[in-house]
């Protein structure tokens, strides 16, 4: 009994050994800086506008709960997929869900920049995940061939179930994979 | 340093020379939910883009408020006033009502006052 209670805070199974829940989050990791938020927010504007500290504020704010937001939505999904990776379709299956559609072609414009650059410089990504481009899908065939070949099948798998209808907005997006 | 270099040849052919920065982003991503725990490199990366086109978005949207004020000062009750006419932003208008609070609080107190007043007429 004794040594079960001493053992229980060591042996507390917050398997997370990355990232605990944080209950104590400095204030510049829960939002975008203000220098960036006030730049984008004046290229919305015209030359005379101005914008009051307290507006950018705000919008430093929401934008960070859109963030939030739009990443839970994503992280239901995958939860029901049974995945354990967040991608940037997932993403984009959200934004579409939760009424931002019109930003889905301009996002799919940009990742596919994106894709062209990445291919030159293939291994650099972050989570290694930046080679699954230039692996190709015989990736996901090879048995022993670890996390790329995980995320690759994840990948497939994500388009295999859930695309649904928002396939035929995504079918530049398949091509490049 | 090393992200900068990969990523700035693609962001600025579109975005200018300087894009949300990508960790930063993952942060937050991670604290909408104990669940979130594994991220594509790509996910930051969509979100630079999109959170750029949603404060686009919702900047343009107050500033038309602005000018129906016929101000030139974007206010944080611009904002508050194009979430709420809105759809797709209602899941900020807790956010924004909760930080013009104040103001709600001295509204409900006049508000109060002139109903108090019709009921004294009656």
């Amino acid at each position: 009994m004794a040594a079960e209670a001493t053992a229980s805070p060591g042996g507390v199974s917050h398997d997370s050994g990355e990232h605990s829940p944080r209950s104590n989050v400095r204030e510049q990791d829960r939002f975008l800086s203000i220098a960036n938020i006030s730049r984008i927010m004046k290229k919305a504007l015209p030359s005379n506008g101005k914008i009051a500290k307290d507006a950018k504020e705000t919008v430093q704010e929401c934008v960070s709960e859109f963030i939030s937001f739009i990443t839970s939505e994503a992280s239901d999904k995958c939860q029901r997929e049974k995945r354990k990776t967040i991608n940037g379709d997932d993403l984009l299956w959200s934004m579409a869900t939760l009424g931002f559609e019109e930003y889905i072609e301009p996002l799919k414009l940009y990742l596919q920049k994106y894709r062209e650059g990445d291919n030159k410089i293939s291994t650099k990504g972050e989570d290694g995940s930046g080679k699954r481009e230039a692996m190709g899908l015989q990736a996901a065939n090879q048995p022993g061939s670890s996390t790329q070949g995980e995320v690759q099948m994840l990948q497939q798998g994500s388009f295999a179930q859930g695309m649904g209808y928002v396939q035929s907005q995504m079918k530049i997006h398949i091509h490049l994979i | 340093m090393r992200q900068a270099g990969m990523y700035s040849g693609i962001l600025s052919g579109k975005t200018g020379p300087h894009s949300l920065p990508l960790s930063r982003i993952k942060k937050i991503m991670k604290q909408s939910g104990e669940e979130v725990k594994m991220i594509s490199c790509e996910a930051p990366l969509v979100f630079a883009k999109a959170c750029e086109l949603f404060i686009e978005e919702l900047t343009a949207r107050a500033y038309k408020m602005t000018v129906q004020g016929k101000r030139r000062t974007l206010q944080k009750e611009d904002i508050a006033a194009a979430v709420s006419a809105t759809d797709v932003f209602d899941f900020l208008v807790e956010m924004v009502s909760a930080s013009v609070g104040d103001v709600a609080g001295e509204a409900a107190e006049a508000s109060g006052g002139a109903f108090g007043e019709l009921t004294d007429k009656d």
